[in-house]
């Protein structure tokens, strides 16, 4: 245990990082009344986390092109050590994600917590909801099984009852007019990167915001 | 305010080697899952070619076999040994070899596919999917 103390104490002096700690973690300073249920934010987010760590390495695999991606994907489960797992671990953290982002905001609606002055951490909050469920949505296409791509068929053509502009929304977000490896492409594509690349940015600004206006307390 | 003034020494070495131990375990559990699927392709089982000792099948005779994820339907015919993806090329039910008719058969759709794989009848476009495979010491090895 030495050794630890030793690197600690290196990074200390050069940083002074035992107030930030304590700040934060050891000593940080909460309302007494504060429940379990204020931890399903900080929990959300952790599973996010593991969704990208899991994604990183299912991505070592995947293959996003629509005769390969299905053997790709039961390659990884079947014969690579421990891919079942990952493979598993990123299915069920997407569920347990949206479980928990909901619960999140239960919690946030039913105390009111969205009144002034935290308003935008609420509308953050939503749009975080929208990438979320986007990022399952298009998450779900990927291995490419009968599953996804009947429900990916069925999710796209929804905005086809919109009038006028229905149908253009559906070949835009398609990329033609039926599911096809183009749409596999996009739908990677935004599930890779675009995806996370805004949700962590809005994480960021909900987070800063959090922060600054400090913990609300319960009614 | 040291342990020994509030009495509970016993309890504060618990609690620190309880945790730590735990959270040595759970660092393990993650490190080891990750540590192995990161490791080299070339220990993978599934590089392995597939043997099928050629002497328990009869003339007439289909096996169905596991072979890197894919089922595979093995035909002993009239002196020769086909191998074929078992998977109908309609909708990817298995096909069934009937050996009184000497045609492979979907039970989805009724497709009809003759012993070398082509289509007889059914609502499918393309025949059965050939597996290459060599014939060494009466073992047929696929891969």
């Amino acid at each position: 245990m030495q050794i630890i103390r030793r690197v600690y104490d290196w990074f200390d002096d050069r940083y002074q990082i035992t107030p930030i700690i304590e700040k934060n973690v050891t000593k940080k300073q909460v309302p007494r009344t504060l429940g379990w249920a204020a931890c399903l934010g900080g929990l959300s987010f952790l599973v996010f986390l593991v969704q990208v760590f899991t994604g990183v390495l299912l991505l070592m695999y995947y293959k996003p092109q629509p005769d390969q991606a299905w053997d790709s994907v039961t390659f990884l489960t079947s014969n690579v050590p421990m891919g079942w797992l990952v493979q598993r671990i990123h299915t069920v953290g997407a569920n347990l994600m949206i479980v928990l982002v909901f619960m999140h905001m239960a919690r946030i609606a039913y105390y009111k917590i969205f009144r002034r002055p935290r308003e935008l951490h609420w509308v953050s909050g939503v749009v975080l909801l929208m990438l979320t469920l986007t990022l399952a949505f298009t998450g779900y296409l990927l291995p490419w099984t009968q599953l996804s791509y009947w429900g990916a068929k069925v999710g796209t053509e929804i905005p086809s009852a919109i009038p006028i502009v229905g149908n253009d929304i559906v070949e835009w977000i398609r990329r033609g007019r039926a599911i096809s490896g183009e749409t596999l492409g996009f739908f990677f594509s935004l599930h890779i990167w675009i995806l996370p690349g805004t949700a962590v940015l809005f994480m960021l600004m909900h987070f800063m915001m959090i922060r600054r206006t400090g913990i609300s307390r319960p009614l | 305010m040291t342990c020994a003034n509030s009495g509970n020494c016993g309890r504060r070495r618990f609690c620190k080697t309880a945790i730590t131990g735990m959270t040595a375990a759970s660092a393990a559990m993650v490190t080891y899952p990750v540590a192995a699927f990161l490791g080299l392709p070339e220990r993978l089982e599934s590089n392995k070619p597939l043997e099928v000792p050629l002497d328990l099948l009869q003339e007439g005779q289909a096996r169905y076999l596991e072979f890197r994820g894919l089922q595979l339907i093995l035909l002993s015919w009239s002196d020769t040994v086909n191998v074929f993806n078992a998977s109908c090329p309609h909708l990817g039910c298995n096909v069934v070899w009937e050996s009184a008719e000497g045609t492979f058969r979907c039970p989805c759709h009724g497709a009809v596919f003759g012993p070398d794989g082509t289509v007889v009848s059914g609502p499918v476009s393309a025949p059965l999917q050939p597996v290459p495979f060599e014939i060494q010491d009466g073992k047929a090895i696929i891969g």
